[in-house]
């Protein structure tokens, strides 16, 4: 068509303000897809990272301010309020858990790490075992993954836990984070040798792992009646819901950052502007002639509007292409793991990034190109 | 066929104007508005050109010449009065119509040649062909056979018009404005940006093609360029005279 090879001529005549301009929207399309990328990228990994505890309702003291009908001496569960749990919860099962955190000693080594009491019949439901056995005596303790292997802990390791000493009964397998307990640098202990050791028989949290998953909001529906019938003595939280207020988290983050990329190609399009309106400047006595000759106003629009096109599908195919790059470049940098940016939801963002690209592109080349077309042609035909 | 035509137009007639011409003025008045006030560019034109005419319009600058010549060329309608153009009123005409008129029906040729500086001389020959026919004509002959026709040769057609002499780029510009075999054609001031020696062979190529049948109306300040036409009317102060 004669007016996509004016509007391609007339780039080529002005290259170097077309490449600019065309950069402008490369730019733009990079940042927009590679923050795309770079969260979607986070939130697949988070999410991954997480360990599957879609099944857990977690009971949780409440702690307040005094006057604000909380509760707020304790902050603990006791164990009458654990057996109402265990009574409201059944048959789904109600696990206590002691959690703090204490100095240990490995050999020479000597580090802080977090301390999980847990009744030993009860450890399989929290955590899988990658060797070794439940610890059967009181002073037996099992090694999270990353503390057994950053300390070379094995069965039968000995380490020092505040005054006493525990015995190494099993190495835990990775759990990856929790939102329950996070046992990878932690050690798990018999809840008696942890009562008996710290001096505290009332519990940090009570894990329920509900059966049936659609029974979630009955459980805790249930325990809420139970404890928090006067007062709000406890809250209760279900995995899912916390799993997916993280990941909305993270795409309101993705969304965020990719709003910001979406400024440069803002900035991006008001170039783009003002050299189709430079172009339409230039050429009024041209586009006088065209009209004269017998050239429609829809055609001069056809025109300019073909030439924001070019400068488009240029700038963002280009911007698609290296915005790969980037993404790569962001994801390795900031997760040191490129496994997520194969996804086809990451890899979306390069098709989204090149649409936005296009768009803004024709957008911002709209006025000028009516501008173009409304031009009267006997004024036009004077210019000079 | 002579016909008397009176409009309503402020109880002003023009008469004798033959029905079948292929331009009547009736009338015809241009107001333009400016700030200061309103400017009368034309006062109540009457006139009539028949098929085949060639017809010289003089008058000294400001008087209304080009005024008159872009009403005819359908770039402008008048304000009062009404003007017909192959039996078409063209103030009832869209902007759309009135553009596909003056590409099917009318040829423009002006003084500063006027082609399109980013195609090719073959190129600009063929635009309007295309804006008619919708569709690529690349390398018509009917382009290229005009062009010889007008004394360009085939080493030319791929230059871009800067590179031509003011005398080539005017014969591309006949070419142009005959492509569409258009029944009038408009030059505005043909020879003005050409020596002697060259406005004359325009001049004979213009003679030829009214020969041919064409209506041909001319914007002139040269009576040795107006000498050409067979119809002189000079126009001051926006009226006829």
């Amino acid at each position: 068509m004669i007016f996509f090879e004016i509007s391609k001529r007339n780039i080529r005549l002005n290259w170097l303000r077309s490449f600019l301009a065309a950069a402008g929207i490369v730019i733009g399309v990079i940042a927009i897809s590679s923050m795309g990328i770079l969260g979607s990228s986070l939130t697949l990994s988070v999410t991954d990272s997480l360990s599957t505890v879609g099944d857990s309702v977690i009971v949780i003291p409440v702690v307040g301010q005094p006057g604000q009908n909380m509760v707020t001496t304790e902050a603990l569960i006791t164990e009458r309020q654990l057996q109402q749990i265990t009574r409201v919860v059944a048959p789904n099962d109600a696990v206590p858990i002691h959690a703090g955190a204490d100095r240990i000693e490995i050999g020479p080594d000597k580090t802080v790490a977090a301390i999980y009491g847990i009744r030993p019949d009860q450890i399989p439901l929290m955590v899988d075992i990658a060797d070794g056995i439940v610890p059967r005596s009181t002073s037996g303790a099992l090694a999270g993954a990353l503390l057994a292997d950053e300390y070379d802990l094995k069965t039968g390791s000995r380490v020092r836990v505040g005054n006493e000493t525990v015995r190494i009964t099993g190495i835990l397998e990775e759990q990856g984070m929790g939102f329950d307990i996070n046992p990878d640098n932690a050690l798990i202990v018999s809840d008696r040798w942890y009562a008996t050791t710290y001096d505290q028989d009332d519990y940090d949290q009570v894990i329920v792992k509900v059966r049936d998953i659609n029974d979630i909001d009955a459980v805790k529906l249930a325990i809420e009646r139970a404890l928090n019938r006067r007062d709000d003595v406890v809250t209760v939280y279900d995995t899912r819901m916390i799993l997916e207020m993280i990941i909305e988290t993270f795409n309101q983050i993705s969304t965020f950052t990719t709003a910001i990329g979406g400024i440069s190609l803002l900035v991006a399009g008001v170039s783009i502007f003002n050299v189709q309106m430079m172009s339409v400047t230039e050429r009024i006595k041209e586009i006088g002639i065209i009209r004269s000759i017998g050239t429609k106003r829809s055609e001069v629009m056809k025109m300019f509007l073909y030439e924001a096109f070019i400068l488009g599908v240029v700038g963002s195919g280009i911007g698609g292409i290296l915005s790969f790059a980037g993404g790569y470049i962001a994801v390795s940098i900031m997760l040191q793991d490129t496994t997520y940016l194969f996804y086809p939801e990451t890899l979306f963002y390069i098709p989204y990034g090149m649409v936005i690209g296009l768009i803004v592109t024709l957008l911002s080349g709209l006025y000028p190109a009516w501008k173009a077309a409304n031009l009267n042609p006997i004024e036009a035909l004077r210019f000079e | 066929m002579e016909e008397e035509v009176s409009t309503a137009n402020g109880g002003a007639v023009c008469t004798g104007i033959p029905k079948d011409a292929v331009i009547r003025l009736e009338d015809a008045t241009k107001v333009y508005s400016l700030p200061f006030g309103d400017v009368v560019a034309l006062d109540r034109i009457c006139l009539a050109v028949m098929p085949g005419e060639f017809i010289a319009i003089m008058g000294p600058s400001g008087s209304g010449k080009s005024t008159l010549l872009n009403l005819i060329g359908s770039l402008d309608v008048p304000t009062e009065g009404d003007l017909y153009i192959d039996g078409r009123d063209t103030r009832t005409l869209s902007d759309d119509e009135l553009t596909e008129l003056r590409r099917d029906r009318i040829g423009f040729i002006f003084q500063q040649f006027n082609l399109i500086p980013l195609l090719t001389v073959l190129e600009n020959v063929e635009y309007p062909m295309i804006l008619k026919s919708r569709q690529a004509v690349k390398g018509s002959s009917r382009a290229r056979d005009l062009l010889l026709r007008v004394g360009l040769t085939e080493q030319m057609l791929a230059h871009k018009p800067k590179e031509l002499s003011g005398g080539q780029q005017q014969r591309v510009a006949i070419a142009r404005a005959l492509i569409n075999d258009p029944a009038i054609l408009l030059c505005d001031e043909p020879t003005g940006n050409l020596d002697q020696a060259t406005g004359k062979l325009i001049m004979d190529m213009l003679s030829e093609v009214n020969r041919r049948g064409k209506t041909i109306i001319m914007v002139t300040h040269d009576a040795d360029v107006a000498a050409y036409a067979q119809r002189t009317i000079t126009i001051v102060d926006g009226k006829v005279q």
